[in-house]
This record gives C-alpha cells, sequence and structure tokens, in this order.
C-alpha cells in the first residue's frame, strides 16, 4: 500500500520533470520567445534572485548581429557554463522574498484576525436573531460577490494608499464569506443537539457553551477555511495594485510586470500559491479533517 | 436490586426519592393548532399516566404522539391544556425527565462517558462522582468497555444504549422514548427489547415510550395508548396483565401478544386508511 504510494509519486514527479524538460527544450532548440512566456529556468533564475543569489540559467540576452547591433532577446545561448558563474549580491533573510514574505504574511495575520472576530460575531448574530439575518443577509450575500480588488479604489479615496487601506480591503474580501459561511452552516446543524443539551439541562450561556459552540466547529472549521483562502486572494490583490514602502508578496509580482521580467511574474505567482497551499494543507484542512472525524462525518 | 439502584443513581440532582411514589404525568386538555392548517394537529387529549407505568403510545404519522412527547419534556408548548408533573405544571425541560431520543442525539465531541456525565455536569455534580455514576450506568448497559469512546465509532444499537445510560444517571422521575428503536435492525431491537425489560423491572420508573410498531408495544408496554390522527387524539387505552421481564416465546404470552395486537392492528390499519382518505385532500403533515 505505502510503496504503492511511493510508485505513484515517483511516477508523477518523473512526469513533470519530463514536462518542465520539454518546456525547457522549447526554448533551447526551437528559440521560442522567452520574453512572452518564460522558460523554466527563467523562473528559476528570477526567484534565487529575488532570495540574493545571481544564477544565469535561463538569463536572457541581447543577441547582438555581426555589426554589433542587438536584434533579439533570447535565451543565453551559452547555457549552462557561462557567465560569472553563481554571485551572492545579499543575504539570504535580508534579500526581497523573504521579506516580502514576512511581510504579506504579518498583515495577512492582521486583516484575517480582524475578519474572523467580525465575521463570527455577525454571523452568530444573523443565526441567532432573525431580525440581523433579514437586515445584514441579503446585503452579505450581495458583498460576497464582489470581487475583492473592487474595494480597492474605495480603500484609496477613503482611507488612502497606507497600509490601513490594504488592511481593509483584506478585511472585507474575506469577512462577509466567514459570516455568511458560519451561519449557513450552523443552520445545518442538527437541531437534536439543541433538544439534547436543553433536556439534559444546559441553560443560559452554558447551552451555548457546552452544546452550540462544539455543535457548530463543523461550521465554524469551513467557515476558517474558507475566509483564509478569501484573505489571503484579497491581500495579494490589494498588494499589486497598492504601492506601499514595505513590499509584499504581491509587489513583487506589480515589480516584475513593471520591469517586464516575466520570469518574477510566474515566479512570485508560484510563490503564492505555495503559500496559500501550505496554509491549507498544512492548518485548515487538518483542522476541518480533524473536527469532522470526531464528528463521523466523512471517514 | 432497586437499593443499588438508589445508590447508584441517587448522587443526580433529584433528591433520592421513594420509587414509585414519583412520576405520575397528567395531560389535560391539551390541543395543538399549526398556524395555516384548517384542522388541529391535536385535540383535546386527556391521560393520566401513574408512577412506574411503561405506556406505550402507538399511532399512524401525524396523530401527534411525538409532539406530545416533547410537551412532557418541556421542549414544545400545547396551545391549550396543560401538562404536569406530580401535581407541578410542566413549563421547560427539567432533570425529573430524561429523553432517548430516534436519532440517539448523542454529543459527537464527547466520548461515550462524557456523554453519559452530561447532565450531571449541567446540574454541577462534582467530577469524582460523575464517573462513579457513568461507569455504574455504563455497566447497567454491558458497555464498560466502550467508555472512551466517540460515538461515532459506535453501533446504533450501542448509541441507543448510551443514550439510555445518559437518561438513567439523571434519576429521572419519568424516562421518554421517542421511536429509540426504529432506527436499529430487527436482531438488535429484539436484544433491547429484553434489556428495556430487565431496566424496567430494575428501576420501575414511569416510561413513555412513542412508537409505531404494534408489535413492540405488546412487547413492552403496561398500558398501549392508540392515538388517531386527523386531528390526533386519543382513540384506545389497553391494559396488558403480563408479568415484567417477558418472555416472548412463552405459549400465553404469544397467545395474549397476538390478541391484543390483531386488536390494535385492526384499530390502526383502519385509522391509517381513514386518514390516508383524508389526507389526501387536507394535507399531509408529519409531527
Amino acid at each position: 500500500m505505502k510503496s504503492e504510494k511511493l510508485k505513484r509519486g515517483l511516477l508523477v514527479a518523473l512526469v513533470w520533470l519530463l514536462i518542465l524538460g520539454l518546456w525547457e527544450c522549447a526554448y533551447r532548440v526551437f528559440e521560442w520567445r522567452c520574453y512572452v512566456f518564460p522558460a523554466p529556468s527563467h523562473v528559476f533564475d528570477s526567484l534565487v534572485n529575488l532570495l540574493g543569489v545571481k544564477t544565469w540559467f535561463g538569463d536572457p540576452v541581447w543577441a547582438v548581429d555581426a555589426a554589433g547591433h542587438s536584434v533579439a532577446f533570447q535565451m543565453n545561448p551559452k547555457w549552462p557554463l557561462h557567465g560569472q558563474g553563481l554571485q551572492v549580491t545579499g543575504s539570504l533573510w535580508n534579500s526581497q522574498l523573504p521579506a516580502a514574505v514576512g511581510t504579506s504574511v504579518l498583515r495577512l495575520l492582521l486583516g484575517f484576525s480582524i475578519s474572523v472576530v467580525l465575521g463570527l460575531f455577525i454571523g452568530l448574530a444573523m443565526f441567532r436573531f432573525k431580525f440581523v439575518d433579514a437586515l445584514l443577509g441579503p446585503v452579505f450575500l450581495g458583498l460576497q460577490t464582489l470581487p475583492s480588488v473592487c474595494w480597492v479604489p474605495l480603500a484609496v479615496l477613503a482611507l488612502g494608499i497606507n497600509e490601513t487601506g490594504i488592511l481593509f480591503v483584506t478585511v472585507m474580501g474575506s469577512f462577509f464569506s466567514i459570516a455568511i459561511t458560519l451561519r449557513d452552516g450552523l443552520r445545518l446543524t442538527p437541531t437534536i443537539y439543541r433538544s439534547a443539551g436543553l433536556v439534559f439541562g444546559a441553560h443560559g450561556i452554558k447551552f451555548y457553551t457546552q452544546v452550540m459552540l462544539p455543535a457548530g466547529l463543523p461550521a465554524l472549521a469551513s467557515s476558517l477555511r474558507s475566509g483564509f483562502s478569501f484573505a489571503w486572494r484579497s491581500l495579494m490583490g490589494g498588494e499589486l495594485i497598492f504601492v506601499l514602502k514595505q513590499e509584499g508578496v504581491g509587489h513583487l509580482l506589480a515589480v516584475g510586470r513593471e520591469f517586464g521580467d516575466v520570469g518574477q511574474v510566474v515566479g512570485v505567482m508560484f510563490i503564492m500559491v505555495l503559500i496559500g497551499m501550505a496554509a491549507d494543507r498544512f492548518i485548515f484542512a487538518p483542522l476541518e479533517k480533524k473536527v469532522q472525524h470526531r464528528f463521523g462525518l466523512g471517514g | 436490586m432497586i437499593q443499588f439502584l438508589k445508590k447508584t443513581f441517587g448522587g443526580g440532582p433529584q433528591a433520592p426519592s421513594t420509587l414509585g411514589s414519583r412520576g405520575k404525568v397528567e395531560i389535560k386538555g391539551v390541543c395543538r393548532q399549526y398556524p395555516g392548517a384548517d384542522k388541529p394537529a391535536m385535540s383535546d387529549v386527556n391521560l393520566t399516566i401513574e408512577p412506574g407505568e411503561f405506556v406505550v403510545i402507538v399511532g399512524p404519522s401525524g396523530c401527534g404522539k411525538s409532539t406530545l412527547l416533547s410537551m412532557v419534556a418541556g421542549l414544545a408548548k400545547p396551545d391549550q391544556g396543560q401538562v404536569y408533573l406530580d401535581g407541578k405544571l410542566i413549563t421547560s425541560p427539567g432533570p425529573d425527565r430524561a429523553m432517548v431520543f430516534q436519532e440517539h442525539g448523542l454529543f459527537p465531541w464527547l466520548t461515550v462517558s462524557q456523554n453519559i456525565e452530561f447532565g450531571l455536569k449541567m446540574a454541577g455534580v462534582p467530577p469524582d462522582e460523575r464517573r462513579e455514576a457513568s461507569r455504574k450506568a455504563l455497566d447497567l448497559v454491558h458497555l464498560s468497555a466502550h467508555a472512551d469512546k466517540f460515538i461515532h465509532q459506535l453501533s446504533g444499537g450501542m448509541k441507543q444504549r448510551v443514550a439510555i445510560a445518559r437518561c438513567l444517571v439523571m434519576d429521572p422521575a419519568v424516562l421518554l422514548m421517542d421511536e429509540p428503536f426504529a432506527a436499529l435492525d430487527a436482531q438488535t431491537r429484539t436484544m433491547l427489547h429484553e434489556q428495556m425489560q430487565e431496566l424496567y423491572v430494575e428501576m420501575k420508573k414511569t416510561v413513555i415510550f412513542v412508537t409505531h410498531s404494534v408489535a413492540e408495544a405488546v412487547r413492552l408496554a403496561d398500558r398501549i395508548i392508540v392515538m388517531h390522527a386527523n386531528p390526533g387524539r386519543v382513540r384506545r387505552d389497553f391494559r396488558l396483565n403480563l408479568p415484567h421481564p417477558r418472555d416472548f416465546d412463552a405459549s400465553d404470552v404469544a397467545y395474549y401478544m397476538k390478541t391484543v395486537r390483531k386488536e390494535i392492528d385492526d384499530e390502526v390499519n383502519a385509522q391509517a386508511g381513514a386518514s390516508r382518505r383524508v389526507s389526501e385532500g387536507a394535507g399531509n403533515y408529519e409531527i
């Protein structure tokens, strides 16, 4: 069983290596235009460059004709042995990428925390009080469909181009979804838990802490999970547009675009996916799975 | 044995009482009407249940038998009429009434023993006493080996036994059972009928048991209330003078069961036919 899994994993890795190899070859052999879409080596170059290491694996160069004029931007023909070899341009931790990741993660944690507190509070109120639900439910459902970058112009005008503005975008992009998902999840909680709690003497605050809260854990876990991915997407969208002193991952993407560095653009996208996946895989999916397992749901 | 039970479950929120002297349930003129329905769902239901009686309520769906149980539990309120327990008006759930639900209603986030201790915990009973009580209750339903399991790890029959143990630790005056064995397979149900008989003989509490199975009613009851649907009301009130625990296979018991069962079957079938005809025109609702 385990070796079966290992075999399949190895096969998947092998096929991906093959695809990347063919992709790279297309640039080397057929001279694809590397400024339109990057070769794998180009992406790798850009990423290590952001980590403060200069390599020339896929660095595109200007080809020069016999008269000494630059004629085409292309893959370095002398690859892989050319240039100055590896060149460390700064310490790893002070380089651009770790700093940007740190900045973005800090913003994310702050924004997500605010979203969670607001979202849980309002989601619970919408579940508990019919009037609150009638008042806010439709509005929240509508605002939830608004793409989060659409909050950016408002944030710029109302709050200015600063940390508060970007925080606003992150919170607005995620908190409606947290509130709505929590409300819907709580509505799906079997009423039998309420009945059983009441019959066995859970009153007042105890009813909420000992029955409703644990009964709502699956709803809470899935609302946190989807809320997190909303917050991450909103923040990245916000950083792409906001230009602040503290550079986040989104800024690296914007910078890549401005300098026409397509390798950096794709590389930073890759990093964004990696961070989002890591958070989901190592924090939120296990959390949800653990709760569901306890409830005997989903195996 | 009764002495043992009193010692075991006397630690509950209720002061230990002389068994048999509490658990009198009076249902007086209860009516229930759903908004928008032209007919009442339940009309003028009167019933007095004596302490220690095992009463089974049978009837077609829509007759209000489960709603009646919810009213005794204090989870639902009658639109008219009152429900009393030992002379006190029932307005809300209380530790003197415990309930076994059809879908067990155990908390999946707690272990088996934590589920059993839940009611005592809410009543502020100290942890060691709770643990002792749940240990004894688990012993009584033969589940001692499963104390630390979670609910989803148990079979359907085991879940219902835990649900029963959760009620027993409360030392309630009345045990309410809402189609508790309906979702189980036939073999498990028979086994639980036997265990229920043993438990009833040991504790002699008032039991109100709702079911749609006439066979189940005849197996367990001292008294069978047959209810009628559209509107829900008491149709027949049978008394069975068969001793507990019952040997379901003994010839006289089997004969008696057959006779009573036929009588009730006729009643229920006639009603079911009638209510089907009525409901085609009037709209049917499940309770």
